[in-house]
């Protein structure tokens, strides 16, 4: 074997078990839905609802705003996708100016009987952004809860607004309870840490020594909620997050809250974090609608007084404690404590996902059984191999000893295929085993125009080095051209695609890149081996 | 083995007109069959994702027959449901796929009801449990079962109702993978082995096994029916734009105007055939017609290639276009017509043996890989030969090399 011959069988082979390495062992592979049963829901986030609400908080916010300035008098409305003011007279103009200066998301227009104003564009989007946002995020969460193995759930749409969760293993039967689950919104209240309990912040370690404090009864108007170890915990303790599973997520401590609810995340319109502008350190500033801030007040007013705990609880599990030093009015809260940047961007989240700022309709719903998985994929890949049968037998019998080459030339193709596959970490559906087979029948036809040319070359009279170096040579750019063409196609199939068409597009375009490299290159490789071993050769099997 | 012994001279472009008048003519009476112009009420049948609707495939153990199942869904008001039949690979078992077209303006509230109804109605075929009061366990909810167990408490765990649903919610898992598998269970002897005497017992006793199960069930919003098939017409234009300007670049205009006809004529009598002989439109269906444009141009590739390169030859300098086309035509001719039997194989054999969904997806490729080798023929080159002649630009094949 000559240096050249046996580099190029060492790329050959080293591609092949580079490729083998993303495949084998074949529980690498995972199946799509369609073949392993489960249920799909695509969803659609209500996002412009995130906005009429946002324009009914704003009127609250501004009556009382306007009130405080001396324009009792004015009267603020909803009015579309606008506000409108209005009893506002002419020398009274300024002041609602200066007024509506703090709403620096608007734009503004006035006229004799007041002013109207408009979300700006780019406040809409962000709202809608928001929206699908939090929306996904609440989705994440109950999910987690319900303890699938492998959720997808993935966003598109142009603000997010779409989201397509996928449950694999889940059954037909349990549809409607996820469904159920995923179109509630989030339950994120506030309330009062019982005064009976002195466990503070930290809480009791376990049930039973609750249980053990309250002599075996929890008390009545109260009850015993568990506050799981947060990320930010985990942070603290120098974890890694990103491995922390739904399985290990670990209780931290017990707290007896009082059963009555003051202020329901419903009732959050925002929350992000800020920077303290004298100490530099990070905080959560959150609003509330109007009656959140009546609400919270009373809520302040007796923990400062009685000096108890605020307990932040999201969906029956406590976030949070709080301790508060006077009634707070407004509903503008600023809560500053020892936060670390990445605690407060988590706290805000969690206030803000408590609430979903816009229904949800469910745009496409599917469930489908693992036994007609299993029959699909017992008839696809029969067959799919049938077909890739046919086709070695058909090129073995047609072309000979060439036809041998074009089939280990589709061996390696089918090998890179699949690794190539199993690098994106694709999803194989039933359309890809289509796609799969159909692909390997369009990879043969660059052996097949190879071969044809060849033999012409053969037919005109040329030497059998002569011939392969032609035939080669000539068929390049009639292959690269046919491979281009579809090439666009599989690229839009897979722009255009979702779900099974995108892995049927995905198997489609990595088929096409395969069988460019194998039946130029490996193909070629053979054909010069074998001449290097049979040198001054009249005749070609092909 | 050779097709042809020696190179065929087969004069294709003296049937030109002939050729071109008969493909165009076959695709036009498709259209008149089809009649795409009356909308809803044409001819051609579009799946559930592009109209918005129900889509159901179950599974009844025993005989129970198609017209007892529309009889049933008539019965419950729901007239306009279609019931076709499946052959299915167990014995003893009869499949079938239900489809419901939704009303214009139902929410997802609306197709839960609409899917309930339907269950109910499909449990009612069931022979037996008009004298069993007890639940079914096939189509029971699994979260039922799990609230049965955390009440009853067979196992006497003890601990709150947290700890209950901890210990129970795996082995109902178990109960629901096990159903699922046997999709309807048979017999009780079925149940997981493992699974606890005391909880089996309690299945027995308290449970009857229905003869339905709900194997693939599938609901969309008519509000996103359109967007399907727009998005479908834009990924075909795209596509269509797409090959259009690489062909120019690498060929001339008029073999780019060749190969979009031929394109458009493939595309055209595939989903003529198509729509002829009965079958649905699904994505899929959709995604293997953008395959079949791809391939269709590559196949067409093949002879242009051909023709442009004896363009270049000596002794086509002084020939005549129609000459020169025959010429390539013939000596591409068993290539093309071996590149497209290799894709027919394989689209075959998914035809006849991948099963129901394969065989839908596979139609328009068994359709689309002949005409488009025909058309590489018939229609691409005669659409060159015309455009060359109408249009005489010299050197109009010479100016680009390969």
């Amino acid at each position: 074997m000559t240096k050249r011959s046996f580099w190029r069988l060492a790329a050959t082979l080293l591609i092949c078990g580079i490729c083998a390495f993303f495949f084998i062992p074949t529980s690498k592979i995972r199946l799509g839905l369609d073949l392993q049963g489960g249920v799909h829901f695509e969803l659609e986030v209500q996002s412009h609802e995130a906005v009429e609400a946002d324009l009914r908080d704003t009127a609250d916010r501004l009556q009382d705003r306007l009130k405080e300035k001396g324009l009792g008098s004015a009267s603020v409305r909803v009015d579309g996708l606008s506000l409108r003011i209005e009893g506002v007279s002419a020398e009274q103009k300024p002041i609602l100016e200066k007024a509506l200066g703090f709403f620096g998301n608007y734009n503004a227009t006035y006229d004799a009987q007041g002013a109207r104003i408009v979300p700006s564009a780019s406040y809409q989007q962000l709202l809608k952004e928001d929206a699908g946002k939090r929306a996904l995020m609440i989705i994440e969460k109950r999910v987690n809860q319900f303890g699938v193995a492998e959720p997808e759930i993935t966003q598109s749409g142009a603000d997010g607004s779409r989201i397509v969760v996928e449950l694999p293993g889940v059954s037909e039967a349990e549809r409607e309870r996820i469904k159920n689950l995923l179109s509630t919104p989030g339950r994120l209240e506030q309330r009062l840490k019982s005064k009976l309990d002195s466990s503070g912040y930290k809480g009791f370690p376990t049930r039973e020594a609750a249980l053990a404090f309250f002599n075996g009864q929890v008390p009545p108007n109260t009850e015993l909620l568990p506050e799981m170890e947060s990320e930010r915990d985990l942070r603290r303790a120098g974890k890694d997050v990103a491995v922390k599973q739904k399985a290990e997520e670990k209780v931290k401590g017990w707290h007896l809250v009082e059963t009555k609810v003051y202020v329901d995340g419903g009732d959050i319109t925002d929350a992000h974090r800020a920077v303290n502008q004298t100490t530099d350190a990070s905080e959560i500033n959150f609003t509330l609608n109007r009656k959140g801030a009546d609400d919270f007040a009373t809520l302040t007013g007796i923990a400062s007084e009685e000096g108890r705990l605020i307990s932040i609880v999201l969906d029956r599990k406590v976030v949070s404690n709080l301790s508060c030093k006077e009634k707070i009015p407004g509903g503008s809260v600023r809560v500053s404590g020892s936060f670390s940047k990445e605690d407060a961007d988590d706290f805000a989240l969690k206030l803000k996902s408590g609430a979903m700022r816009a229904s949800m309709k469910f745009l496409e719903e599917k469930s489908m059984g693992p036994s007609l998985g299993a029959d699909s994929i017992k008839s696809g890949v029969f067959a799919a191999l049938l077909g890739f049968g046919v086709i070695i037998v058909f090129m073995v019998f047609y072309y000979r000893w060439s036809g041998l080459n074009a089939v280990a030339a589709l061996t390696v193709n089918l090998i890179v295929m699949l690794g190539l596959m199993g690098s994106f970490n694709a999803v194989i559906t039933l359309p890809g085993i289509a796609g799969f087979a159909l692909t390997l029948g369009m990879a043969v036809d660059a052996n097949i125009l190879i071969f044809e040319r060849i033999r012409e070359e053969l037919k005109a009279g040329k030497s059998v080095p002569s011939a392969i170096q032609a035939g080669f040579d000539k068929v390049f750019w009639t292959i690269v051209d046919s491979h281009v063409t579809q090439l666009f196609a599989a690229m839009l199939l897979f722009i255009f695609g979702t779900g099974p068409v995108k892995g049927f597009a995905v198997t489609l375009t990595v088929g096409v890149v395969a069988s460019l490299f194998t039946s130029i290159y490996i193909s070629r490789f053979i054909y010069d081996w074998i001449l290097e071993r049979h040198p001054g050769t009249k005749t070609l099997s092909v | 083995m050779k097709i042809f012994e020696n190179l065929p001279h087969i004069d294709f472009m003296k049937y030109k007109a002939v050729a071109l008048s008969v493909s165009w003519g076959i695709i036009v009476l498709c259209i008149l069959a089809a009649q795409p112009w009356k909308g809803a009420n044409s001819n051609i049948k579009l799946g559930m994702q592009f109209t918005g609707g129900i889509d159901m495939q179950v599974r009844f153990n025993g005989d129970v027959q198609q017209d007892a199942v529309r009889a049933a869904l008539v019965r419950g008001g729901l007239s306009d449901a279609g019931v076709v039949a499946y052959t299915s690979k167990k014995a003893g078992f009869k499949e079938y796929s239900i489809k419901i077209k939704a009303k214009k303006g139902q929410d997802s509230k609306d197709s839960t009801a609409q899917l309930n109804k339907i269950r109910d109605i499909l449990r009612g075929l069931d022979a037996t449990a008009a004298n069993d009061q007890r639940p079914d366990l096939n189509t029971e909810p699994v979260g039922a079962l799990a609230d049965n167990w955390v009440k009853t408490n067979p196992l006497q765990v003890t601990g709150d109702e947290t700890a209950l649903r901890i210990a129970y919610d795996p082995i109902v898992k178990k109960v629901s993978v096990t159903r699922e598998q046997f999709a309807p269970m048979t017999s009780f002897d079925q149940l997981p082995k493992d699974l606890p005497q005391v909880l089996a017992n309690q299945i027995k006793s308290t449970y009857r096994l229905g003869n339905l199960s709900i194997l693939k069930n599938e609901s969309f919003s008519p509000s996103i029916s359109g967007e399907w098939t727009q998005k479908t017409l834009t990924a075909v234009g795209y596509a269509l734009i797409a090959i259009l300007v690489y062909v120019m670049f690498r060929f001339t205009l008029s073999f780019a105007i060749g190969g979009i006809v031929a394109l458009v004529h493939d595309i055209l009598m595939a989903v003529g055939i198509f729509t002829l002989f009965g079958f649905e439109y699904s994505v899929p269906v959709v995604a293997s017609f953008l395959i079949l444009i791809g391939y269709s141009m590559a196949d067409t590739i093949v002879v242009f290639d051909r023709i442009r390169e004896n363009s270049h030859k000596p002794e086509y300098r002084r020939s005549s276009i129609t000459q020169l086309v025959n010429d390539s035509i013939n000596q591409t001719l068993s290539r093309t017509i071996l590149t497209s039997l290799s894709v027919l194989f394989v689209a075959v054999c998914l035809f006849g043996w991948g099963g129901p969904a394969l065989r839908d997806l596979s139609f328009p490729l068994v359709i689309g890989v002949i005409t488009g080798t025909y058309s590489s023929i018939y229609i691409a080159s005669p659409v060159v030969v015309y455009l060359e002649k109408w249009f005489p630009r010299h050197d109009n094949l010479k100016q680009k090399h390969a």
